[in-house]
């Protein structure tokens, strides 16, 4: 692990050195951000097929989720229309559920998978970001294509989506809380409540276990 | 709600994927006695879609209303959902339907049925429905697809023991999805306003292109008699409730982590149908075989 955190500190570095070279560069990110999901999926990986407890895991794979995800930014775009409306301390609230409804989804994910293998394919530039091709094998059932969005603007790549069978998780998401927001007469207050709610439920169903 | 949750499983799109939507078969099996054929169904299912549009635009107590704030506006135009009320209205009772009688069926399929039989009376609705894949392959104008899906039901119906195992699938030609609702998509007509139909998500051109495929299932051409009909049957309520055991586990978590799952599932259709549409666009493979060449 520190040697892939050091190789891509020399990637990232290289990154920011061949900005200047603009035609280089296009080509450099691609490589770029191949190189971050190969290295991002490999820690994965051997997190979720290692024989460590269900417990462990959780606690190993958070960190590791929270420095190559772009958790905030993704928070922000599921807000939608509603994050400019939200006072500063209602946005600050919700991207604290919003951390821990993220690591919730994770840690339910976790128990379901052992032996599980990925391959990388294309990478493609769609606006700002590069889109990463990915393929997901699980023992026993067909494989599931994905694709990994990248975005390196801030120095750092990131992962800001992932796109399942053609829709966008964090497009699909914000449009299911921007459309609970709107039912609920545009009170962000509403979403608030609902995700603690969620948080509480899921809580209890895993003390109960 | 499930972010990175879903990402291994379709979002929900498909309720009953078994056979092109086997939902409304056994209707459509009652309505050849009268001697008809099923290429005015088709011709029906437009007029049907037509009467319920012109409805629909009369009443308006079906139509949302259209909101003024800009933002509001862009979201609305976005979600290309005129008539949100009455297919929240669809949604609710289609639900309710599965809820107490579609799900628990499907669940004791899974508890009754072993994956690999499961397995292979999957394989065998696929084939099934190959020749509607095959002449909506033609219609999109892709002669490798349409091939690939040719000799898919050539091998499988026989090396694959009527479809029972997916032999093609061994000798390299996996199975692809087409409909004459993505066909219409790749000849360029939009999808017209989003439409929650009692099989599932929908819109204009996917609920007619749903009429055409039952037209195109040379099922409906076999000569009738007991035997067939019977088959038919067992075949479309097996389509039904094996489509929806694939996505038991889906749309249990989509309906526990959703706050909207209505929004949810609207949304997750709209993207994988212009997904899949651009995937048959975008397929400009070689029609001669690599082997030949």
């Amino acid at each position: 692990m520190t040697f892939s955190a050091s190789r891509r500190g020399v990637l990232g570095f290289l990154a920011v050195a061949s900005i200047g070279l603009a035609p280089v560069s296009a080509a450099w990110a691609a490589q770029d951000a191949r190189t971050f999901i190969q290295s991002f999926g490999e820690q994965l990986v051997a997190i979720v097929n290692s024989p460590l407890s269900l417990a462990d895991k959780k606690e190993k794979i958070m960190p590791l989720v929270s420095r190559n995800v772009d958790i905030d930014g993704i928070g922000r775009y599921c807000l939608g229309r509603f994050w400019k409306t939200a006072t500063p301390e209602q946005q600050q609230h919700y991207l604290v559920l919003f951390h821990q409804i993220l690591a919730n989804a994770i840690a339910d994910k976790l128990g379901d998978y052992r032996g599980v293998s990925f391959t990388i394919g294309n990478v493609t530039r769609v606006g700002d970001d590069d889109s990463v091709e990915a393929t997901l094998m699980r023992p026993q059932q067909p494989p599931a294509a994905m694709q990994w969005v990248v975005n390196s603007s801030t120095g750092s790549p990131k992962v800001v989506d992932v796109i399942g069978e053609g829709a966008s998780l964090r497009l699909t998401q914000r449009n299911d809380y921007s459309s609970f927001i709107a039912r609920n007469g545009g009170d962000v207050e509403a979403l608030l409540r609902a995700l603690q709610k969620q948080i509480d439920h899921h809580n209890a169903a895993s003390a109960q276990q | 709600m499930g972010w990175l949750g879903r990402t291994q499983h379709k979002v929900g799109a498909k309720m009953t994927s078994g056979r092109n939507g086997a939902w409304l078969r056994p209707c459509a099996q009652a309505q050849q006695d009268h001697g008809t054929r099923g290429g005015w169904r088709s011709g029906a299912g437009r007029f049907g879609l037509a009467v319920l549009l012109a409805s629909t635009t009369a009443c308006s107590a079906i139509k949302a209303p259209v909101p003024k704030d800009p933002d509001a506006l862009a979201e609305y135009k976005a979600a290309n959902d005129p008539y949100e009320p009455l297919n929240r209205k669809t949604y609710n009772m289609t639900m309710k339907v599965d809820k107490y009688a579609l799900r628990p069926v499907a669940k004791a399929y899974v508890w009754a049925v072993p994956r690999p039989v499961r397995n292979s009376l999957g394989n065998m609705i696929t084939t099934m429905n190959e020749p509607s894949v095959f002449f909506n392959d033609v219609g999109a104008g892709k002669p490798r697809r349409a091939g690939d899906s040719f000799v898919r039901w050539c091998i499988n119906m026989t090396a694959g023991l009527g479809g029972f195992i997916d032999v093609a699938k061994m000798a390299g030609y996996p199975h692809h999805a087409n409909d004459a609702g993505l066909t219409m998509a790749n000849w360029g007509i939009s999808s017209g306003p989003y439409l929650f139909l009692p099989m599932g998500p929908s819109s204009v051109r996917d609920g007619i292109g749903y009429g055409i495929d039952q037209g195109l299932s040379p099922w409906n051409y076999v000569p009738r008699g007991y035997g067939l009909i019977s088959f038919n049957w067992a075949y479309n309520m097996m389509g039904v409730v094996h489509g929806r055991a694939e996505h038991l586990d889906d749309l249990d978590a989509l309906q526990r982590d959703a706050l909207d799952p209505y929004a949810t599932i609207r949304s997750a259709y709209q993207q994988q149908r212009k997904a899949q549409a651009e995937a048959i666009r975008n397929d400009h493979r070689a029609t001669v075989p690599a082997w030949y060449q």
